[in-house]
């Protein structure tokens, strides 16, 4: 008898503390359906800055997210005609950018109407798109996503096609403990996937970091860069994100002004984004309008092509830039020192299917 | 001897069950409110499609959408900050869809005597990623070129736009800097009314929003100069100048 009431007392007082904690919180019927993603940390290169917000924060970096935007990165039901997947002008031989497009191809025939900018440490740009339109990279996906020249389809209709195949329905469970796939969670997956994209392993990185060192060239190349790009070119992201005029001329039929078609303000007409140097010799075209081929080209409009009469241009390009013959040979050695193999051949980025 | 065992297994789980959820009390005592919108034009409740408009310049119009945003509902007391906040509440008011023309949510008890709120999205979640809800792109109040919300929309024709099948479109949204379009209503509640909020119960205001506020004062929109706003910039500033104007509070109930 007495061993009985112990027994019933251990089994009240377990049955207690567990009633009084279900009462606490509710996740334990979240436990219950198996929802158990498996957390990422997401890791700042040593010496860099920190990034401007923690795009993370309220979209938790899982493995069972970042696979899940991974795959529909790569898929092309995410446009019209099934053709234009978000990798068909992000590719990562291209460091994510779209090798030797001017324009990148669209759906039905069409051109987009500037450059595809490459991907890669996402996570300390505040602004996206070349005009800065974008404020925030869940929201980036639009754009593309529904641009007539881009993929040319409606997020009503993605999440349609994507309700029906099982497989995604069952990544979603995974990646967000839902049964029902909304946009808000393929953007949050999206950005998983985008926002894990890192580069920091090139040459410069491992010059950096006493694993290697220079040739003359490069080193030569370096110095220059330190005295004449830098102020923009910002490192270690060789971009301040900031939006400058370059003085290019106005193409007269893109008629494209720029950071002037977000703010609306005169005094921002003809500002683009300051491009990132990093993998630059793979991202060619250059420019916001893919204009320039070559670095050779992008260095001689610096020093004898800007114009100089225009009433935006950036203040620190009144002058034009003053590089010799052999500094620009040498900027070109040390740009190609920007080149990070590790991303352009990481499994993890790469078409999962 | 099994007997008593099982008689006091029984006392204990209903010890327990009585015991288990005490934590869930409330604190306060609640009641209810709820914001109900007409839409109207010119005195008549506004008919999408059928109806033919004018505006003040004489210029006809039918309407064929008409939505906007109400967000960060707060009731006031008299001359006293304390507010019973609608918190993270955005509400898509969509005159195609009538269990989108109200909307509740729980205050505390008191008496309150004014009301404000917000046309639009404010400036945070603009910028706070991906949202759903009545914040889903889905809703087709989403720019994604120049990524924000769009405060109000109204679409329609009129004879007097030069755009093809003589659409007139007004998109207005922007949230930053000069292009802010967001515009806050505060109000009195008419004829010396309170929101009284009682717990278990159900206050109810009504509004009226008439869309031809939109046209005029302190702005002219005339349909032969400007049939179409589809960006943040001067011309949305100047409709929501002018929207700002077009709620009133027709009445108060208390259940």
């Amino acid at each position: 008898m007495k061993f009985k009431i112990f027994i019933s007392l251990i089994i009240f007082l377990s049955a207690t503390v567990f009633f009084l904690d279900s009462c606490k919180k509710g996740d334990i019927i979240k436990n219950d359906t198996g929802y158990h993603p498996v957390s990422l940390k997401f890791s700042v290169p040593a010496g860099w800055p920190q990034p401007p917000t923690d795009i993370f924060k309220s979209n938790p970096l899982t493995e069972e997210g970042f696979q899940l935007g991974r795959k529909l990165f790569y898929d092309g039901r995410l446009s019209k005609d099934g053709n234009f997947p978000c990798a068909s002008c992000h590719q990562q031989f291209a460091a994510f950018a779209t090798y030797d497009h001017q324009f990148s191809h669209g759906s039905d025939n069409t051109f987009g109407t500037r450059n595809a900018p490459a991907l890669f440490n996402l996570a300390w740009m505040k602004e996206m798109h070349w005009d800065g339109g974008i404020k925030h990279i869940e929201l980036q996906p639009l754009a593309p996503i529904t641009n007539i020249n881009e993929m040319a389809e409606t997020i009503d209709n993605v999440l349609k096609k994507l309700n029906i195949d099982s497989s995604y329905k069952r990544m979603f469970k995974a990646a967000f403990g839902d049964n029902t796939i909304t946009s808000q969670q393929m953007l949050k997956a999206l950005a998983q996937f985008t926002g894990s994209i890192q580069s920091y392993n090139s040459k410069y990185d491992q010059v950096k970091r006493g694993k290697a060192s220079f040739t003359v060239a490069e080193l030569n190349g370096y110095n220059a860069f330190k005295s004449k790009c830098n102020t923009c070119h910002t490192e270690p992201l060789f971009t301040d994100n900031s939006f400058r005029n370059n003085g290019l001329t106005l193409d007269a039929f893109l008629q494209d002004k720029g950071r002037m078609g977000i703010t609306g303000d005169r005094n921002d007409s003809l500002k683009f984004k300051v491009p990132g140097l990093r993998n630059v010799s793979l991202t060619f075209p250059y420019m916001h309008d893919g204009r320039r081929f070559s670095l050779s080209q992008v260095i001689e409009h610096y020093r004898s092509g800007i114009e100089i009469n225009q009433p935006t241009l950036d203040p620190l390009l009144k002058n034009r830039i003053a590089i010799t013959n052999q500094q620009k040979i040498d900027l070109i050695e040390f740009l190609n020192a920007l080149t990070d193999q590790v991303l352009l051949q990481d499994k993890r980025f790469a078409q999962p299917f | 001897m099994i007997r008593s065992s099982n008689f006091f297994l029984s006392v204990c789980s209903a010890i327990l069950l009585l015991s288990s959820c005490v934590g869930k009390a409330p604190l306060y005592i609640k009641g209810k409110v709820k914001l109900t919108f007409r839409n109207m034009v010119s005195g008549s409740p506004m008919a999408l499609n059928t109806s033919v408009y004018t505006n003040p310049f004489a210029e006809t119009y039918t309407i064929s959408k008409f939505k906007y945003y109400i967000s960060n509902v707060k009731l006031g007391l008299s001359g006293v900050p304390t507010t019973a906040t609608d918190k993270d509440g955005y509400h898509l008011v969509d005159q195609s869809l009538p269990e989108s023309l109200s909307f509740s949510f729980e205050a505390d008890e008191g008496s309150f005597v004014t009301l404000s709120f917000l046309i639009g999205v404010d400036s945070i979640r603009n910028v706070s990623g991906a949202q759903t809800g009545a914040l889903d792109p889905l809703k087709d109040m989403f720019w994604t070129w120049n990524s924000g919300y769009i405060m109000a929309k109204m679409e329609g024709t009129s004879p007097q736009s030069n755009q093809a099948g003589n659409k007139i479109e007004y998109h207005i949204g922007g949230f930053s800097g000069a292009n802010n379009a967001l515009r806050y209503v505060s109000s009195i509640y008419p004829n010396g009314k309170t929101v009284a909020i009682r717990s278990g119960q159900t206050s109810e205001i009504i509004l009226e929003a008439d869309f031809n506020k939109w046209w005029q004062t302190p702005n002219d929109i005339k349909i032969k100069d400007l049939p179409v706003c589809t960006t943040p910039g001067v011309l949305a500033i100047k409709v929501a100048d002018n929207y700002s104007d077009m709620f009133r509070i027709v009445d108060v109930v208390n259940h």
